[in-house]
């Protein structure tokens, strides 16, 4: 059974902030849905090679020099930007 | 019976019996008037539209030859990428984002002139099987407002059913064309995986998502996927439609055809919906089809499988909403973790949340053999399961949901039993193979029925040709009372 400790652990990781006033209905959630993905460990482990859909392939080419996106541009869709440069707070003192 | 709209709106426009402009301004005008009811919309674009008509009528009085698709009114799910036009896929954190390139589908239909009227409703980052997890609240089903359009692309099946957009595009992760085509009674078809380019697609689940038409008939989702099936260098996974175009195989006799059906398809399915499936099965009979009996006994792990893998890989795609770089950014913080973690928290809605928290769940140390790395082991025992079932026959036909559409905030109220339902149409996800859902009937209080009909990787043109043989056969076709009358 999954504990409050535990779903606030994963969502520390996940970057999500849980309020007090929710943990109680969100541990009850999750415990309801990592029991229904639990069922999975009722199968037997099976013979299979799986790697990827349709027998893709990597695609290699040349490295060459393309146009790319507008640095303005990508800067119009930030909140905060200055210099050409995305803003955030200052991360060292 | 169900004929081509695009193919009767194409002889329109080039025999001249009206302009591009008038058919523009007709959706234009229906959407005013139901798009309030259906809530298919989130953004409506009839500027963009009115010129793009202009441009085809002035190629038709230069007597310039005009494109199937060209002069066409159409949509696109809120979370294919439009440069310049608004794209939220519904939610909170992505609510004032502009693209600044073009989804290459939409870069394709753009070029041949469609008409675009604006961006459709969704679940939350296509997380979702009602369209309730729209910030914007979910899109109705114009077969009964009372019921749900189905979901994720549940704005498009609106419309689309509605008569407010000829046809459109969704995308499809673990049902979300299928499901929603099949409550709101018409077709929708999930290519096989890497057929259709996912550049500019804002991922959920990059190995399961896939783009496809959602059309009133058979062969206007033929006419859409020949049209946006093509190889991409900007889709590591692209490989476009191998062989002909599927339009020239469309009508072909099915005589001798093998036709699938495995018992494991129909168990938990309601009463109703498995006769009109099994109606179905003596349709193709009559048309000379060979129907085949099997067994898929891996397909109780599909569903279990299919929220493990899917959430694993949006924990790790949605990663990129951090407020810094694009949309919404939380106001109060400390520093700049803090900010992360608010504008999250602020940002998302409560699906998108769970499925963040348990695909990080099965990734996390000390769980991911037990999950993840098992979901894998079954997925690769899902798809030798239908490879071998292919062996043995040319398509599967199943029931596309277990049930009919669900009545409003009904899927809102309990997740997992609202999972349960996405049960038929998860596995072709797992397996990358294509899958088209067509109407196949109507339940007591009116709604649609829908089936599947489901081939083997890159055979489009073999479930479409079956698709359309029961279609021109015995399909029920029903036009919702919404919408443009033509």
């Amino acid at each position: 059974m999954v504990t409050k400790e535990e779903i606030m652990k994963i969502a520390i990781l996940s970057k999500l902030s849980v309020g007090e006033d929710e943990i109680d209905q969100l541990t009850k959630d999750m415990g309801e849905i990592i029991s229904f993905a639990d069922t999975i460990n009722q199968a037997a482990d099976v013979e299979s090679d799986f790697d990827n859909i349709n027998n893709l392939s990597n695609v290699l080419r040349e490295d060459e020099v393309v146009p790319s996106l507008e640095r303005e541009q990508i800067l119009k869709n930030a909140k905060d930007s200055d210099d050409g440069c995305f803003m955030v707070k200052n991360i060292m003192k | 019976m169900s004929e081509s709209k695009i193919a009767k709106l194409h002889e329109g426009l080039v025999q001249k019996e009206f302009s591009c402009k008038e058919l523009t301004e007709e959706y234009i005008a229906a959407i005013e008037k139901d798009n309030e009811a259906l809530n298919a919309y989130v953004t409506v674009t009839p500027e963009t539209a009115l010129k793009t008509a202009q441009q085809v009528d002035e190629k038709i009085a230069a007597g310039e030859e005009i494109a199937l698709l060209e002069g066409i009114p159409m949509t696109l799910k809120d979370n294919i990428s439009t440069s310049g036009i608004r794209t939220t896929c519904c939610s909170k954190i992505l609510e004032d984002y502009m693209p600044i390139y073009d989804a290459t589908v939409w870069d394709i239909l753009r070029k041949q002139n469609a008409v675009l009227l604006g961006k459709t409703n969704m679940d939350e980052f296509a997380m979702g099987s009602s369209c309730e997890n729209s910030c914007f609240g979910g899109a109705k089903n114009p077969h009964s407002l009372d019921h749900v359009a189905g979901g994720s692309s549940g704005g498009v099946a609106s419309a689309v059913g509605g008569n407010i957009a000829v046809y459109g595009l969704g995308s499809d992760t673990g049902g979300s064309i299928r499901q929603p085509a099949s409550f709101c009674g018409i077709v929708g078809m999930k290519p096989t995986y890497g057929a259709v380019s996912r550049y500019g697609l804002i991922a959920y689940a990059s190995s399961l998502d896939q783009i496809g038409p959602i059309t009133t008939s058979v062969e206007d989702t033929a006419m859409v996927f020949d049209a946006i099936a093509q190889y991409d260098a900007m889709d590591s996974t692209s490989q476009g439609r191998k062989g002909a175009p599927v339009c020239d195989s469309l009508k072909k006799d099915i005589r001798g055809m093998k036709i699938g059906i495995a018992k494991e398809y129909f168990e938990g399915v309601r009463e109703d919906v498995r006769s009109s499936v099994e109606e179905a099965v003596k349709v193709y009979e009559s048309l000379g089809a060979e129907i085949v009996h099997f067994e898929l006994p891996s397909l109780s792990y599909a569903l279990p499988v299919y929220y493990i893998i899917a959430c694993a890989e949006a924990s790790s795609n949605l990663g990129r909403y951090d407020g810094i770089r694009y949309g919404f950014k939380a106001d109060q913080y400390r520093d700049v973790n803090d900010m992360v973690k608010k504008t999250r928290s602020q940002g998302f809605g409560d699906e998108v949340k769970r499925r963040i928290l348990l695909g990080t769940y099965v990734l996390s140390a000390g769980y991911y053999d037990a999950y993840y790395k098992k979901a894998q082991n079954l997925r690769g025992k899902i798809i030798q399961d239908f490879k071998r079932v292919f062996e043995g026959c040319d398509v599967i036909l199943a029931p596309t949901v277990p049930m009919t559409a669900f009545e409003n905030g009904h899927a809102v109220s309990d997740p997992i039993e609202t999972y349960q339902t996405d049960i038929c149409t998860v596995p072709v996800n797992i397996c990358g193979l294509p899958a088209v859902s067509v109407p196949c009937g109507f339940d007591g209080k009116g709604l649609p029925i829908g089936m599947q009909l489901i081939g083997n990787s890159f055979d489009e043109a073999k479930i479409l040709n079956a698709a359309w043989q029961y279609e021109q056969t015995a399909s029920p076709y029903r036009a919702a009372g919404f919408g443009v009358a033509r």
